[in-house]
């Protein structure tokens, strides 16, 4: 009756490799800064005593096109990051309430996408053979589904009172989810041949049980590197669905709904181009460089090499 | 060609859709330009929309449209020049712009000598009047609505194809005579025949709906080769001479035009001038903020730039037979409350729009008077707003704002978002409710499914104030069936006899004066909220001369410029 302990879901050692991994250090920290700047935008907008909806006309040059005045879109000591053409609106409020839209959507969608694929996972991997083929061809049929194409369809056809940013998240978390499926059952079906799986399904314990006690701490690893890499192609879903058009609804911000509005202007403004991009582009990097070291400190394969 | 094939949705349109008449002034390089010298080269087009439709009954133009123009001579046409010159009719087929009689109900026009189709037959009346009779049949939708609605008895015509009697309101007593008979007194009809509906067509070479893959010329060019939406070629008439034509200079011998294209890849190839594009023009693509940055007065670019007005104007439309929008209260306050600085902003800037507070746009051919009943200032009033609202008793108040979910009609987001953040300073929360773009004049022209607060546009067909307050104003063009414009559903029977009464004129100044005189008292109802009118800023190639915007339509007029 004895069942070996399974191995604890991020192993010390793991974390020192952590710790002693500068790519993982340094995503770690901008990452956690970009979450810190969603979490507080309120705050922060409120300490340059700007809001993001705000005109101001008095700052753009109309007979121009409505280009703000002055250097670097319109850089001043009460606009920190300049006004956005045409509007006037803070730059600095829109880029830290986007943070909000932009972080929370793809944090939200890989949550959702990484219960739901689990659960599908497990359930397939542990189930019989009826089950097991009949939720394979789900996975199958969802990792099939062209993504932007089905959200944006999605998306066009619900009605516009509902919540965008929680509608958001849940398109891209119901397209997305066949990955995380397909890999969760791959490891419960190698799992399950392990002799501590086998001893607690002899011993007679409920599935549940088994894919609770037995599965899921054997998951962490390979599904928190997967989320890790899940959540930056959320993010650039999220930021394409705004661009195209169909994400958050004005005057709500997003870093892709700015890159979108700021593409007629890149020549005329090139500072409002270049600072959803520059957040894009450091969200992004960041997040990778995480799961990056997150998948060279907890990978099976190099972990079987250190052990 | 955004005015030249502009309504696929007009199939429900009954009267005006968006054309008209404007001011403009000249842009034109080089020394004295000579039309006797001014021939020779290949002109390009460069369009974002498509011709859709090339056959005269067909297109909904204004003036005669541009490209249209140079196919199609009508019994009149737009006086092409720029400013208030420009917005006059002038003669073209017809020897004068037709002889009023019966109190404007009866129209007699006569034929110029010596016009000829493009294989020689010389063009008779008997031709205009199977080219109206057309336009009437089913087949062929799409045209301007105004002859069923004027010509008596003419109303439920099937056209020539079902029933070849014709009508019987257009006489053709000889070859070179035609009398329409109008059901009521008319004096803008000599606009009206600026329509390409008024294009002669050989009936001996009408192939139906076949007959706009080669229409028959009577214009100064020819088509060489027609494909819908994407490219059209034309090439000289060689039956057509400037001795009976002395409005169409026609200069370039070959006329290449591609449509399809994007706005701001346009305009940087008119920029960049490379090649062919140095002979190249737009006649639908507005410049944007990036030229617009570019164009500092003297600038070599500033030299390259034509500039218009067409007669538009873009408004806030109330239902006030929907509240709250039914207490006039409410709507004078949103007329203080309003930005129309935030609002000029989201369209373009200064340039390309300017703000308005009168419904009739600034042109003198309509018979603009300038009035501001609640003065907003440039960037709004929220206080007087709000003490509006006190008195009448309403506090935090929350409307729905509709709007298209697209940008390009110039009722879409940004728009929406300026009017909603100048309504919020007055302490109004607007709700915003974008409506697919295709759909939404579907939506807001039916009074069953008209939202109460809508953002709109109009344009006039011509310069005159009839096709822009009759639609809009007239309480007998409330149509519940769909295709409704007056979007207030107002309905007024001393204006509806004032409209009368300015339609029987014939002089279009006295004319213009009521006009004005009639938006200035509707104005102070508050039936709808003005905010901008439009201005038109084309950029042309490097080598093309003569390029100026004409006061009809604030466009460039391809009849007129060389690339020699």
């Amino acid at each position: 009756m004895t069942t070996a302990p399974p191995a604890p879901p991020v192993p010390s050692r793991a974390l020192a490799a952590l710790r002693r991994d500068r790519g993982f250090v340094t995503g770690a920290v901008i990452a956690g800064l970009m979450v810190l700047v969603a979490l507080t935008a309120p705050l922060l907008a409120a300490l340059a005593g700007q809001d993001y909806t705000t005109y101001h006309d008095t700052l753009l040059d109309s007979a121009r096109g409505g280009v703000p005045i002055g250097g670097f879109g319109g850089i001043s000591g009460e606009h920190w990051l300049g006004v956005e053409p045409g509007t006037g609106r803070d730059l600095f409020a829109r880029l830290v309430y986007g943070a909000q839209v932009s972080v929370g959507v793809a944090v939200a969608a890989t949550f959702l996408e990484v219960l739901l694929g689990v659960t599908v996972g497990v359930a397939a991997g542990l189930g019989g053979r009826w089950l097991d083929s009949g939720l394979s061809r789900v996975i199958d049929l969802v990792l099939s589904v062209p993504v932007l194409v089905m959200a944006i369809s999605l998306l066009a056809i619900v009605p516009q009172d509902w919540p965008r940013p929680v509608l958001l998240a849940a398109v891209i978390a119901v397209l997305g989810w066949g990955g995380t499926a397909r890999l969760s059952r791959g490891e419960t079906l190698s799992l399950r041949t392990r002799d501590y799986v086998a001893a607690a399904q002899v011993a007679g314990a409920p599935w549940w049980r088994v894919a609770r006690r037995e599965i899921l701490p054997g998951l962490t690893a390979p599904i928190l590197t997967y989320a890790a890499l899940l959540l930056p192609t959320n993010m650039v879903v999220e930021a394409g669905l705004s661009f195209l058009g169909v994400g958050v609804r004005p005057p709500t911000p997003s870093w892709g709904q700015m890159l979108s509005t700021a593409t007629t202007w890149f020549r005329a403004d090139p500072f409002y181009v270049f600072l959803p991009a520059l957040m894009l582009f450091l969200a992004l990097l960041a997040f990778v460089l995480v799961a990056n070291g997150l998948r060279r400190a907890l990978d099976p394969r190099q972990r079987e090499l250190t052990r | 060609m955004r005015r030249f094939v502009p309504i696929v949705l007009t199939a429900t349109v009954l009267l005006a859709g968006c054309q008209g008449g404007g001011g403009g002034d000249t842009t034109t390089s080089g020394a004295a330009f000579d039309p006797k010298t001014c021939q020779g080269g290949t002109l390009t087009v460069l369009n974002q929309g498509g011709i859709t439709h090339l056959d005269p009954a067909r297109l909904y133009t204004s003036g005669g449209g541009n490209i249209p123009s140079l196919l199609f001579r009508t019994l009149t046409t737009r006086n092409r020049q720029p400013g208030e010159a420009g917005a006059k009719a002038a003669p073209d087929l017809a020897t004068d712009l037709g002889t009023p009689s019966d109190g404007a109900k009866t129209w007699t026009y006569h034929l110029r000598d010596g016009i000829q189709f493009e294989d020689g037959t010389p063009i008779t009346a008997a031709d205009v009047k199977y080219g109206i009779e057309r336009s009437f049949a089913p087949e062929l939708p799409g045209g301007a609505p105004y002859l069923r609605d004027w010509l008596d008895g003419a109303a439920s015509y099937q056209g020539p194809y079902k029933q070849p009697e014709g009508i019987k309101a257009i006489e053709t007593p000889d070859d070179k005579t035609i009398i329409f008979k109008l059901s009521k007194p008319e004096g803008d009809f000599p606009y009206l025949a600026t329509a390409t509906q008024f294009a002669p067509v050989p009936k001996a070479k009408d192939s139906g709906t076949e007959y706009e893959k080669h229409p028959i010329s009577s214009g100064p060019y020819q088509v060489e080769s027609y494909e819908p939406k994407k490219s059209l070629v034309l090439v000289r008439n060689t039956h057509w001479s400037q001795s009976v034509d002395e409005l169409r200079y026609a200069c370039p011998d070959r006329i290449e035009v591609t449509s399809g294209l994007d706005s701001a890849v346009i305009n940087q190839r008119l920029v960049t001038g490379a090649g062919g594009d140095a002979n190249a023009v737009t006649t639908d693509a507005v410049v944007g903020p990036e030229q617009l940055a570019q164009l500092g007065t003297g600038s070599e670019l500033d030299k390259r730039v034509t500039r218009g007005e067409f007669p538009s104007t873009t408004y806030l439309a109330f239902n006030t037979k929907k509240a709250p929008f039914d207490n006039p209260k409410v709507r004078e306050a949103l007329s203080y409350a309003i930005n129309r600085t935030s609002v000029v902003n989201a369209l373009g800037g200064s340039a390309v729009v300017g703000p308005s507070t009168t419904f009739l746009p600034p042109q003198k051919a309509l018979g603009y008077q300038a009035y501001d009943h609640f003065p907003a200032g440039d960037t709004g009033n929220p206080d007087k707003a709000k003490q509006v609202l006190a008195e009448a008793g309403l506090s935090n108040l929350s409307i729905d704002l509709a709007y298209e979910n697209d940008d390009s009609e110039g009722i879409g987001p940004k728009v929406a978002s300026a009017i909603q953040e100048a309504f919020k300073q007055a302490g109004v929360t607007v709700k915003l409710n974008a409506i697919d773009a295709a759909t939404y004049r579907d939506v807001t022209g039916k009074p069953a499914t008209q939202p109460g607060l809508a953002l709109a546009t109009w344009g006039a067909d011509w310069p005159s104030g009839g096709p822009f307050l009759i639609p809009i104003f007239d309480g007998r063009q409330i149509i519940t069936a769909g295709g409704n414009f007056n979007l207030a559903q107002y309905n007024d029977p001393a204006v509806n006899t004032e409209i009368d009464a300015i339609n029987a004129l014939t002089d279009p100044a006295a004319a213009a004066a009521r006009w004005g005189a009639l938006d200035a008292k509707l104005g102070a109802l508050a039936l709808v909220l003005p905010l901008t009118h439009e201005k038109d800023v084309y950029l042309v190639g490097k080598n093309v001369k003569n390029a100026y915007a004409d006061g009809w339509r604030g466009q460039l007029d391809i009849s007129r410029i060389s690339v020699k």
